[in-house]
């Protein structure tokens, strides 16, 4: 061992020596967990990808830290009554990283490539209602809409809405994905395998903004790894850090852990087309018969919070119901034998195969089964899932009796956490409504809040439509999860938000 | 033998079509739908099926497999449906650092592996024979995702003298290609000392002794060079296999390679990836196959190809 480390030791130390200069440059390294899929955010569908497009992209809004929609490119909106027109007035002086000014010409060319479905960009739903985009003058531009969208200022704050040079689109066509050129905080250095490399942006438009020199972005999938790199400083800011790493960031000084709620819903949705799940109380039972403390210790070590309606807290609109589904296991079987299920009975829950899914899933069978339902455990493989529950194309070819499952609505809004999972036209293969849920109360809701950009008439819409859902129960609410992450003492202003993407516009290094 | 090498070069061919249409049937196979894949959790049906058109999928198999095909011999292998880059590029950029990689570690690893080997060979039954067949065994039955971990909790975190992993210096290659050379030496070794015994028994290698051969020349010239025949074999199959990329090692150390590659495509679907991945291992193998075939020669004089 020795004879081994000497010259090994020996070689490292001339290399810190000379290494040790180049320290002055503020470097930050960031360890994710997979790889970047592509840098054109128009066709990005992982959080991870944004994220790091996000670096050097903006939109016309954006999210804060805490998840607050906050005007970026765009300075101030009006919108019509019926929410079918918004006019933007867009900020001056900002220039893309070629050099080519931002105006509104190039959010036009940026927005109409998004909307045009012969782009086959996976974010095109976004603007899929865009009927026409007006440009009034250099900075005025006026979106008219082919149907009332009250949330599309949300949607405009999507990463899959940022704005790129659109002479950078020009010249890299169906390449832009690996020439990302914005106005953003960062420029683009280079991008190979695993490791993406960004470079201090000097015109930034925001003064005395970014403070970093270069960031790294660079994928190391062992979570041991990663936590590792942290530790020994190749890293400042890793993530996610799974719960059962956490005292190995706790337990080191030189770290500090980061541990917020997110928006990632968790919940096990019921067929509400088949039986026993037709019935509200039998649903209701189940609510009453899962003990959602034990839930966040078992399957989240704690790291969770609870699903209180049927969005998360974080998001736009969210109301928490005041009856809570506390666990009563008497109420439970009270609640099964009025249904005419006094002995419980059986069904089949799919899931991801995942181990936190099969253990959350492994959770809600032991559960249940105090009330004598007794349930199969089926997990699944991401495209087996797609095929089984996404893709069925009839609700009575619907083989799913319950699905756990999970939500992040990206907007941040209420109408993504709503519409694509209960409303009664959402039914696979068109939205992701696996519980077949179908209320004329909250159908109701949930166009009104959509057709209108009011946001006290769109409050009192998403009221009614949570606390209608809450009573029928077509899911378990389960919890939300926390986000985990680990980064150095000596980064400050790099944020870890909600819908779990990350923010190092205001990044620095002690 | 120029004439033996052509004719060998000239069968690939085929044994590569019949790889090639055993890769699309397994491919296509595979449960799951790769347009739903591609266009994402929250696309809806219509977008599927314009990524389904975009994809070519909703051709029927066979014109699909004559594409590829068509494509294939021409070295173009389209483009990956994750990243809508060129298959080509999109391995050419991981195969060269497992290549360093698995060099790196077959040459450590065979040269170790013929060391203890020899040594446990001619000291059989001696505590340097158990010695040697203890670390061996060790070395099969470590699993190198623990190995790695705990090398890196000893070497970057403890010790501070090694990067964590990433590529990049010499410094990066130490701990992966110890991890992975590490079965390889072991394998070697317990290869070596059986193929050395069994050679160590022959008449030829008594009668050196018996003529008075220095004892370090049998062991050397006459019985090794005997034993390579198997030796290089095993060290063929081994690099074939490490040239696959190490899933394992390559996770643990965020290695840039193939190995990697190949379980995200896996997981992805990514059919034009997965299929030009397996195309290429296969041709890695059968070269290497013919590497070997013809380094017989050179261990054995008498070995004639015609």
């Amino acid at each position: 061992m020795n004879r081994f480390a000497l010259p090994l030791l020996a070689g490292l130390l001339a290399g810190t020596a000379l290494a040790g200069p180049a320290f002055a440059a503020k470097d930050l390294v960031v360890g994710l967990p997979d790889n970047i899929t592509t840098l054109d955010p128009a066709d990005i569908n992982d959080t991870l990808s944004q994220s790091a497009s996000r670096t050097m992209l903006q939109g016309l809004f954006g999210f804060d830290k805490d998840m607050k929609l906050v005007p970026l490119l765009a300075e101030s909106f009006t919108v019509n009554d019926t929410a079918t027109e918004y006019t933007y007035r867009l900020r001056k002086n900002v220039t893309f990283h070629d050099g080519t000014p931002f105006n509104a010409q190039a959010v036009k060319t940026n927005f109409d490539r998004l909307a045009n479905p012969a782009n086959r960009l996976k974010r095109q739903s976004l603007l899929a209602m865009l009927a026409e985009t007006v440009v009034v003058d250099d900075y005025t531009i006026t979106l008219k809409l082919a149907q009332p969208f009250g949330a599309l200022n949300n949607n405009l704050a999507h990463p899959g809405a940022m704005i790129h040079s659109p002479k950078a689109l020009e010249t890299f066509g169906k390449e832009i994905g690996r020439h990302p050129v914005g106005t953003g905080p960062y420029k683009f250095v280079s991008w190979e395998a695993d490791t993406l490399k960004v470079e201090k942006n000097d015109k930034y438009w925001k003064p005395g903004l970014p403070k970093i020199d270069h960031v790294t972005l660079k994928s190391v999938p062992e979570n041991g790894s990663r936590i590792a790199m942290l530790q020994t400083n190749e890293a400042q800011f890793i993530y996610p850090l799974p719960p059962e790493m956490v005292k190995m960031v706790e337990a080191n000084n030189q770290l500090e852990l980061i541990d917020a709620p997110s928006i990632i819903a968790r919940y096990v949705a019921m067929n509400t087309m088949k039986k026993p799940f037709n019935d509200p109380r039998v649903r209701q039972a189940l609510n009453y018969a899962i003990d959602k403390n034990a839930y966040a210790k078992v399957v989240y070590r704690g790291y969770a919070g609870p699903l209180d309606s049927a969005i998360p807290s974080k998001l736009g609109f969210h109301v928490a119901q005041p009856n809570q589904y506390t666990y009563d296991l008497a109420k439970a079987k009270a609640l099964l034998a009025e249904a005419g299920y006094p002995n419980g009975f059986e069904a089949e829950m799919f899931g991801r195969n995942s181990t936190n899914f099969i253990r959350g899933m492994q959770f809600v069978q032991q559960q249940l089964s105090q009330i004598g339902v007794k349930l199969t455990v089926t997990p699944l493989e991401s495209g087996v899932e797609t095929a089984r529950v996404w893709g069925v194309e009839k609700p009575e070819d619907a083989t799913v009796q319950m699905q756990y499952g999970g939500w992040s609505a990206s907007t941040g809004d209420a109408d993504w956490g709503l519409r694509p999972l209960l409303w009664g036209k959402g039914f696979p293969p068109k939205f992701f409504n696996v519980a077949y849920y179908k209320n004329d109360t909250v159908d109701a809701a949930i166009e009104t809040g959509i057709g209108t950009a009011d946001t006290a008439k769109r409050a009192e819409a998403y009221r009614v439509a949570q606390e209608q859902i809450w009573k029928d129960a077509p899911w378990i609410f389960l919890g939300v999860e926390n986000l985990l992450a680990g980064k150095s003492k000596k980064l400050t202003g790099f944020y870890y938000v909600a819908d779990g993407g990350l923010q190092m516009e205001e990044a620095d290094l002690q | 033998m120029l004439k033996y090498l052509v004719g060998r070069l000239a069968g690939i061919l085929p044994v590569l079509l019949v790889i090639s249409v055993f890769v699309f049937g397994f491919v296509h196979l595979l449960p799951g739908d790769p347009a739903r894949l591609v266009a994402g959790p929250d696309a809806t049906q219509q977008d599927v099926e314009l990524v389904r058109q975009d994809l070519g999928l909703d051709q029927p198999l066979w014109v699909q497999y004559g594409r590829f095909l068509g494509n294939a011999v021409q070295g173009e292998f389209g483009r990956s449906m994750k990243s809508k880059r060129p298959v080509s590029q999109e391995i050419g950029e991981r195969f060269l650092p497992t290549l360093y990689l698995t060099i790196v570690a077959m040459v450590w690893a065979t040269l170790a592996g013929l060391l203890i080997g020899v040594a446990s060979a001619t000291k059989r039954g001696r505590w340097q024979d158990h010695v040697g067949m203890v670390v061996a065994v060790s070395g099969i039955a470590f699993p190198s995702f623990w190995l790695g971990l705990l090398m890196i909790d000893l070497f970057s975190v403890k010790l501070g003298w090694l990067p964590t992993s990433g590529y990049g210096t010499w410094q990066h290659y130490v701990m992966p290609s110890l991890t992975l050379g590490l079965g390889v030496a072991a394998v070697m070794a317990r290869f070596t000392r059986s193929a050395f015994i069994e050679i160590a028994r022959e008449d030829y290698v008594r009668t050196a002794r018996a003529k008075g051969v220095p004892a370090r020349l049998v062991v050397w010239k006459h019985t090794l060079r005997n034993a390579l025949i198997p030796i290089i074999t095993m060290v063929g199959l081994q690099f074939g296999f490490l040239l696959g990329g190490s899933i394992v090692v390559e996770t643990v150390f965020s290695w840039p390679g193939l190995g990697r590659l190949l379980v995200d495509s896996v997981n992805y679907r990514d059919y034009t990836v997965i299929q030009a991945e397996i195309l290429l291992f296969s041709l890695e193998f059968i070269i290497i196959n013919l590497l070997v075939d013809v380094l017989y020669a050179f261990a054995n004089p008498e070995i004639r190809y015609s």
